[in-house]
């Protein structure tokens, strides 16, 4: 079965313009102007159950957004798109209970109360019982160590503590489909690596498809099957990523994805810029 | 439902849990709530002693009424609902997303996420004043009730209608903070020092009126109309703002900015 089907899938942002104030509102409301951004441009994609996918591209590419439309979060403008054989926008509920996801750049924890008050609040919106709680967060903690700092505030963690309770928490209602948008953003590379294996052994050991959006050649390279270019809101790429090493023998996969980028669309890749660390809001 | 139910409980138990991580920031706000309001009766006290008898038809004993009234609504709303008057914030920064990802309705996800510690000196100030008061007053209690209710029900769904307006128009949080304004000062003078055109807008676009004034009326007077007309307005005012709400909802176009949820 598919996991994803997307056909001529279209974002366009339609962001009202106008500065600020009450006076600048009521103006606008009666003459609205418009910036519009095409984020996303007539994309077509399928992906089958099982695969790992990496969705590659300079920052502004429309990544996000892409993954945003295939969640249900973002209504798409145009195209058609189905994520387990259910519409994300119509079907948001039932499609919620069977994807997860992390976006590296928003945290789903509560920065004030440990991770395992935020399981608890999970496991009643996924409808988790007590017991089956109490076995999955046991199985999560052994798997991702988290064993001291789930009784610690998650504002208390580092930033890699952090993001290895973000992605905990979205296996807890064990999803078929993960989306993970930039999970590894500011992590070192140890940490990287570790979350690279628990992402490879949840899909060896139960299936799960594995969408994943990086500005890392690393993660392509180490755990995905498959490479999706993305520039400017259109495709440029969709490979295996066995073919990519098999056609350019002896090239880093840094090097493979850099060349065809540049091939494809007259300018050099952005270099990687997930090295920012994430800033915390303040409190 | 039941769900839901859960999930609300869950909320309230961590919100408090979060809370008392900062026990002296929140026993302080809740205490200078509670402080400030007193100065407000007190000024009424002295203008009532000046004046004598009524303003504007009501007693001191009308005015310490409708205070007790707002003040729990107000309380009640941002204890439990919080989030209504910070959905702009949520809406123009994309953290509303964490909401879209779970599998359970936005807006009760959405209202029960987060309490202001200082409302609980607000929920707590309108008991006292009903126990200083009211004490022996029994159809004073069950108005009291019935307003602090209603009123934190309506007090969530003007803040949620006012910032609903940031589907439609990128940041309306000024119109968020002109409603609450509004409300407030609605529901904490006679109704009848108003204009007739203000006063039509306090029992309609922002209905601080049937949240408020409506319960001392029954108080005063117990009429089976008013009280169910009161209930039914609030009741269609509440289904419109989730209308509104979700009808934006559509237009959300979720930020990028980096966050932390609070
Ligand atoms: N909420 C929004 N409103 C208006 N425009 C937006 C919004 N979010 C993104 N955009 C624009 O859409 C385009 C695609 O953005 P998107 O966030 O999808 O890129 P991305 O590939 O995820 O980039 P990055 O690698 O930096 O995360 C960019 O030009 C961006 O400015
Ligand atoms: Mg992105």
């Amino acid at each position: 079965m598919q996991a994803i089907n997307a056909r001529n899938l279209t974002k366009t942002y339609r962001t009202r313009v106008k500065s600020e104030g009450l006076g600048a509102s009521f103006r606008a409301l009666a003459k609205p102007e418009y910036k519009e951004v095409e984020a996303v441009k007539q994309v077509d994609l399928s992906v089958e159950q099982g695969e790992i996918l990496a969705f590659i591209g300079p920052n502004g590419a429309g990544k996000s957004t892409f993954i945003k439309m295939l969640c249900g979060i973002l209504h798409p403008s145009g195209g058609a798109v189905s994520v387990l054989g259910l519409s994300p926008v119509n079907e948001r509920r039932k499609l919620a209970l069977r994807i997860g996801t992390v976006f590296g750049q928003k945290s789903q924890l509560w920065l004030h109360l440990p991770p395992l008050d935020s399981f608890t609040l999970l496991a009643a919106i996924y409808e988790i019982g007590e017991a089956e709680r109490k076995r999955r967060v046991d199985e999560l903690s052994e798997l991702f160590a988290l064993g001291d700092f789930l009784r610690t505030p998650v504002r208390k963690l580092s930033l890699g503590q952090r993001v290895r309770c973000e992605v905990a928490a979205s296996l807890l209602h064990e999803p078929e489909l993960l989306f993970l948008d930039e999970p590894t953003i500011g992590l070192d590379v140890v940490v990287k690596q570790a979350i690279r294996e628990l992402i490879l052994r949840r899909n060896r050991e139960r299936g799960t498809t594995v969408f994943l959006t990086s500005h890392d050649p690393a993660d392509i390279e180490h755990l995905c099957q498959r490479a999706v270019v993305i520039d400017h809101g259109a495709l440029v790429l969709d490979s295996p990523v066995d073919k990519l090493k098999s056609d350019n023998p002896g090239t880093s996969m840094e090097n493979i994805i850099a060349a065809i980028f540049q091939q494809e669309t007259g300018r050099p890749l952005e270099a990687a810029s997930d090295d920012t660390p994430v800033e915390e809001a303040p409190v | 439902m039941k769900k839901h139910l859960r999930i609300f409980a869950c909320y309230f138990r961590l919100n408090l849990a979060s809370a008392l991580e900062y026990r002296a920031s929140f026993i302080s706000q809740a205490f200078g709530m509670a402080l400030s309001n007193s100065t407000f009766l007190f000024f009424w006290w002295i203008a009532f002693q000046q004046i004598g008898g009524a303003i504007a038809g009501y007693t001191y004993k009308d005015v310490l009424f409708i205070w007790a009234v707002a003040s729990s609504a107000y309380g009640l709303s941002h204890v439990l609902f919080a989030n209504a008057a910070n959905l702009t914030g949520l809406i123009v920064t994309g953290e509303l997303d964490a909401f879209l990802l779970q599998p359970c309705c936005v807006l009760v996800n959405v209202l029960c996420a987060r309490t202001i510690l200082s409302a609980y000196g607000d929920l707590f100030y309108g008991f006292a004043v009903m126990l200083i008061f009211f004490a022996g007053e029994p159809a004073a209690w069950l108005w009291f009730l019935y307003g602090a209710l209603t009123g934190g029900v309506l007090i969530t769904a003007i803040n949620l209608a006012a910032h609903t307006l940031s589907f439609y128009w990128g940041d309306a949080s000024a119109m968020g903070r002109m409603a609450l304004e509004f409300t407030i000062n609605f529901s904490v003078y006679p109704d009848k020092i108003y204009a007739p055109a203000v006063r039509a807008l306090m029992y309609s676009v922002i209905p601080a009126g049937i949240a408020v004034h409506v319960p001392l009326r029954l108080f005063q007077a117990f009429s089976p109309g008013l009280a169910l007309a009161a209930l039914g307005g609030a009741a269609a005012y509440c289904a419109a703002a989730g209308f509104f709400f979700y009808r934006g909802l559509r237009r959300y176009e979720s930020g990028n900015v980096i966050v932390t949820r609070l």
